[in-house]
């Protein structure tokens, strides 16, 4: 009953209980898309206990690294406190070079009782050597006390020969043991830079904006395919998995009472049924929501190392890599705009087969299905084209400098020529557009909407404080707190960050919950932060 | 400076909000005119397309109750809900249409009193059906001169300005939702105002739920009007919100509740919202590819694939030289086009919202009483087509049920069924909002021919259609399409022909405990 009555305390005392939600998730932090680097990646598979934001340990299974890897992408000198630990749900994203060799060595130290395990790369033509041959590939061997041991590695080795994203995973049981949480991702960037991307490291000018360092470039790559229009801004990385906590509950008990049993005894092994499935955690990257927005690499999960907690600027290409992990199809619904299918599974969709065809023939959809073992690259953007209203809140009769910026529309009527203006990417024929129907604060009247009376009005914790894009809009719009005193828009003030928040989660609304309880589970804030505001995603 | 700035316009900000802060709770807003919309005798009907000259199209406007309600299922149960209902366009949504209105039929007030659970109760039900003959009003519910505004000088009788008397509002309001929620139906370049009322759920008065409309799907949405309450504003029971959007890009799209979705939705907020194409504005005879190169030479409404990621109706790769069909009357939509597709494929004759769902009647019970709900167990049991199982999805006219406040309610007031003239072609706006599972719908007879998916045309960057065959489409929570039933071949389909749309996920063709209902409808060759 405890679950239960989080969700009425919730719906029903909201403007109580949302600073206290929000303490736990108040720091700025962003994604990207974190991983180790290399051509060899020595992994092992292990049991530990994940954390779950109703207080829950699970108990698990997930690779990690068996000994230190070769790099990591983003790099510590980006993203501090960059680790890989020898358990980990999900499983190291490895990050490898179009057309490179890779090497998977795979050493079993889950206990005795659970068995082999192995991994499978879908999409790669992957030659298996050492430990034993299994019903889908070489398996390892149980090898609880990893220095005995050694010979039992199994190595998996094929060329990344294309770009994209995809997914791996245990091909040993996999109803038990990928619902354990033995899954990761493989990222394959391509080598050369298309015509018109921008290569890594040249960090286009327009991440300036005046009063800002410079935002430091993120991507791993300069295009998620051989392919100029598959350039992008920023990258992000969502494995959504799902589990039952009555499988995880059983599994421990039954490794716990057949600890130490030796594998050749006919009881050393698990008898655990994976159905019925009563999934009640639902996960991106391994997290629920609110611990999928706190920092990557965050201490207090340190066996899920990845988060979920995209930020960008107006009219950013932003990549998103979305895998479906665990065994049911979730509705992703992205707010904001349509995300453009670029490819599946490493195999870009375009309209012909003819040699140099660039045009993209995937699908724009608002709602990415995750289907079990799939991947997709797709692209997405927010620009704010065509609401008919100024969201920066411009007021050219206004005595504040910023309030009365200039847009000069290009070819495709955004205003991108001053590339360090605040409003870089604003449409410009909403420029100066008023939305109020009266004047309020320090912005225009004779806009078609009448605000309704704050006081009748309950304000979400997300909420920037205003209509208005960006503190500079805010504050001039309805002063420092935001539009209710108290405010109550604290993950996203208005004086500080301001941006336009949208939720992105599963679409089966009961998977936004924790174990029942509301918020939670697939779930995450996007925000489209103002260039006013410095987007770090060094953790 | 900055600083010393701030705290002065705070100060001026403090002195404003009392201002402010007298307005009424309940209004609604529809503006005859706007600085898109400047000329008020031109915005009541939509103007043909002829060249990207501002932005053309007029207003629409429309007011929904968010509060609660009562259904029937296909077995007769009768089904607590949190639900919306409408507040205006009563006599449409009770025929099955659209509840949206143009400014002149919005800013009516309604000529006589409207009683608790009208129109069911002030209906006279042809024999028959029970579509309702007598009751005609379409305006906004509530609303009245304003008379302090006119004893104060500020305006003129009759001075409709959006103020409401708020008896009838809740009068009519409350226990009076419908699933689906009330229809929205716009044009491209329309202005739309929606007016969301909070009635309050008087079933469940421990409740003091706010509710929200998001619109599912639309593109560059704006948070303030995006409906999510964490990231925007929600309204009070006792107030009303209006959401404002100029109406994106031509599509199939989808409304509902944000507030605490798996409960929201689940216990029946959810709508539908269509987008009409320019195309169906461009005058008959019209060249739809010189059309579409019209709408080209405006950033707005141009799709330059090597230019934008995100657009899906770049010039057509083959020029048909379809030119716009008779049957596409300006503003009467007797037919149309889907999208602004330039060759004149994405054409119908008639048009029908589908909306896919699921009620777990044990959730819908612990809704209705005052116990812990549960999400993770959820399991539905009804399986919904414009909120009816068959066989109620046959029934014509609109479905009345009785409420705790002992008065009748139009509470589904959508048919399913698929009325196709003898050679002509339908277009089925699919979407579904179930919150548990996948839903399968099948066609046994005509093939689907998938023309869009989320609200956008399947054409690749090159202008290749990638339209598909098919007898069944997929669809989770969230996601919808658009399927045209092509029945010009009146030897396969003649008249008096029926044929069914139903799910191949066979538990899914019962009611609750009767084995034989669920998500399955007909379609039927007239």
């Amino acid at each position: 009953m405890r679950t239960m009555k989080m969700n009425t305390t919730f719906s029903k005392s909201r403007l109580l209980l949302v600073p206290v939600l929000v303490m736990l998730f108040a720091a700025t932090v962003y994604a990207s898309a974190p991983g180790i680097t290399g051509t060899t990646f020595n992994l092992t598979a292990r049991d530990a206990f994940i954390s779950q934001p109703d207080g829950a340990s699970v108990y698990s299974w997930g690779y990690g690294c068996s000994s230190a890897p070769s790099g990591f992408n983003p790099p510590a000198t980006l993203m501090p406190g960059a680790t890989c630990p020898t358990m980990q749900v999900p499983g190291p994203t490895l990050i490898v070079m179009e057309g490179q060799t890779v090497t998977v060595n795979l050493t079993n130290n889950l206990p005795t009782s659970a068995g082999n395990t192995s991994i499978l790369f879908p999409g790669f033509n992957v030659t298996a050597t050492g430990g034993v041959v299994g019903l889908l590939t070489h398996e390892a061997l149980p090898c609880p006390t990893p220095t005995a041991c050694t010979t039992n590695t199994v190595s998996y080795t094929f060329v990344a020969s294309s770009p994209g994203t995809r997914a791996y995973y245990s091909g040993t049981q996999g109803d038990l043991q990928v619902e354990m949480g033995l899954y990761g991702a493989i990222i394959v960037v391509p080598t050369a830079v298309p015509t018109g991307c921008t290569a890594v490291g040249s960090i286009p000018a327009h991440y300036v904006a005046p009063g800002n360092s410079a935002e430091a470039d993120y991507r791993l790559a300069a295009s998620a395919y051989d392919n100029p229009r598959s350039c992008y801004d920023r990258e992000y990385l969502f494995q959504f998995s799902e589990m039952d906590p009555g499988i995880h509950k059983n599994a421990l008990a039954q490794v716990t009472a057949r600890t130490g049993c030796a594998a050749t005894s006919p009881t050393c092994h698990l008898d655990v049924p994976t159905e019925p499935y009563h999934p009640a955690y639902f996960m991106i990257n391994g997290r629920s929501m609110p611990d999928d927005m706190d920092p990557n690499y965050a201490r207090e999960y340190p066996h899920q190392p990845y988060n979920g907690n995209p930020h960008m600027h107006p009219g950013e290409q932003v990549l998103l890599r979305i895998i479906g992990q665990g065994r049911w199809q979730h509705p992703f619904h992205e707010h904001g705009n349509h995300v453009r299918i670029l490819g599946r599974d490493g195999n870009l969709i375009l309209s012909s087969t003819t040699a140099g065809e660039v045009n993209l023939a995937g699908p724009l959809l608002f709602t990415t299905t995750t289907t079990p073992g799939l991947a997709m690259d797709g692209i997405f953007y927010w620009t704010g084209k065509g609401l008919n209203w100024d969201p920066y809140g411009h007021n050219p009769a206004s005595s504040d400098s910023t309030a009365k910026l200039p847009c000069t529309p290009d070819a495709n009527g955004y205003n991108t020529a001053a590339t360090t203006a605040l409003n870089y990417y604003e449409w410009c024929q909403d420029h100066n557009k008023p939305l109020e129907a009266a004047p309020f604060g320090d912005v225009a009247g004779g806009g078609p909407a009448t605000l309704p009376d704050p006081n009748i009005l309950a304000n979400g914790a997300w909420f920037g404080g205003s209509p208005y894009l960006g503190p500079n809009a805010t504050v001039r719009a309805v002063g420092p707190t935001g539009t209710t005193p108290p405010s109550g828009t604290i993950a996203n003030s208005p004086t500080g960050e301001a941006g336009f928040a949208f939720m992105w989660h599963s679409h089966n609304e009961r998977e936004i919950t924790t174990n029942n309880i509301f918020p939670g589970g697939m779930l995450m804030m996007m925000l489209v932060d103002s260039r006013e505001f410095q987007i770090d995603e060094s953790n | 400076m900055k600083k010393l700035y701030q705290a002065v316009l705070f100060v001026l900000l403090c002195c404003l909000t009392p201002l402010v802060a007298n307005a009424q709770s309940f209004r609604v807003q529809c503006p005859t005119s706007t600085i898109t919309h400047p000329n008020a005798a031109n915005n009541n009907s939509e103007p043909a397309y002829t060249a990207p000259t501002n932005v053309n199209g007029a207003i629409k406007c429309q007011q929904i109750s968010g509060g609660d309600g009562y259904s029937t299922m296909g077995d007769g149960t009768q089904t607590y809900m949190f639900s919306f209902g409408p507040l205006s366009g009563l006599s449409k949504i009770a025929n099955g249409q659209p509840g949206t209105d143009f400014p002149s039929e919005f800013n009516v007030p309604s000529p006589s009193a409207l009683l608790p659970g009208a129109p069911a109760t002030m209906a006279t039900p042809s024999s028959g059906t029970s579509v309702p003959i007598g009751f005609g009003y379409n305006g906004a519910v509530g609303l009245t001169a304003d008379l302090d505004a006119i004893a104060d000088g500020k305006c003129v009788a009759p001075c409709l300005d959006g103020h409401v008397d708020p008896r009838p509002i809740i009068d009519v309001g409350v226990l009076n939702g419908n699933i689906p929620a009330p229809l929205f139906a716009i044009d491209e370049d329309d202005e739309f105002f929606l007016t969301l009322t909070n009635v309050g759920m008087i079933m469940r008065p421990d409740l003091f739920e706010q509710h929200t409309v998001h619109f599912h799907g639309y593109p560059n949405a704006s948070t303030f009007y995006d409906g999510v309450p964490d990231a925007s504003v929600a309204i009070n029971i006792g107030g009303s919100f209006t959401y404002y959007y100029l109406a994106p890009d031509a599509g199939t799209y989808f409304w509902h509740c944000h507030i605490t979705p798996p409960e929201h939705l689940q216990m029946g907020m959810v709508g539908q919202i269509y987008v009409r194409p320019r195309q169906d504005r461009v005058a008959l005879g019209g060249d739809l590819y010189a059309s579409l190169q019209q709408q080209e030479l405006d950033n707005r409404t141009k799709c330059d694939s090597t230019q934008d990621i995100l657009c899906s109706n770049p010039l057509p790769a083959i020029n048909t030289a379809a030119t716009a069909a008779s049957t596409v009357v300006n503003g009467g939509h007797s037919g149309g086009y889907a999208y602004n597709d330039g060759d004149g494929s994405t054409y119908y004759d008639v048009e029908y919202p589908i909306q896919i769902h699921g009620f777990d009647p044990s959730f819908h019970f612990v809704g209705m009483t005052f116990n812990p709900e549960q999400f993770a167990d959820m399991k539905d049991k009804y399986f919904l087509l414009n909120g009816r199982s068959y066989p109620d999805t046959v029934t014509t006219g609109p479905l009345a049920t009785q409420s705790a406040d002992g008065k009748m309610h139009f509470s589904q007031p959508l048919p399913s069924i698929i009325n196709i003239p003898a050679g002509k072609k339908a277009l089925l706006r699919i979407s579904d909002l179930d919150v548990t599972e996948y839903q399968t719908l099948a066609s046994l007879g005509i093939p689907m021919t998938v023309i869009g998916y989320n609200a956008k045309l399947l054409r690749d960057q090159a202008g290749n259609n990638l339209y598909y065959n098919t007898n069944s489409i997929t669809l989770a929570g969230g996601e919808s399409l658009d399927v045209i039933l092509d029945a010009t071949d009146t030897t396969r389909y003649p008249s008096g022909s029926v044929f069914y749309l139903y799910t191949p996920n066979l538990d899914h063709l019962s009611n609750d405990a009767e084995n034989f209902g669920g998500l399955m409808t007909e379609v039927r060759i007239n």
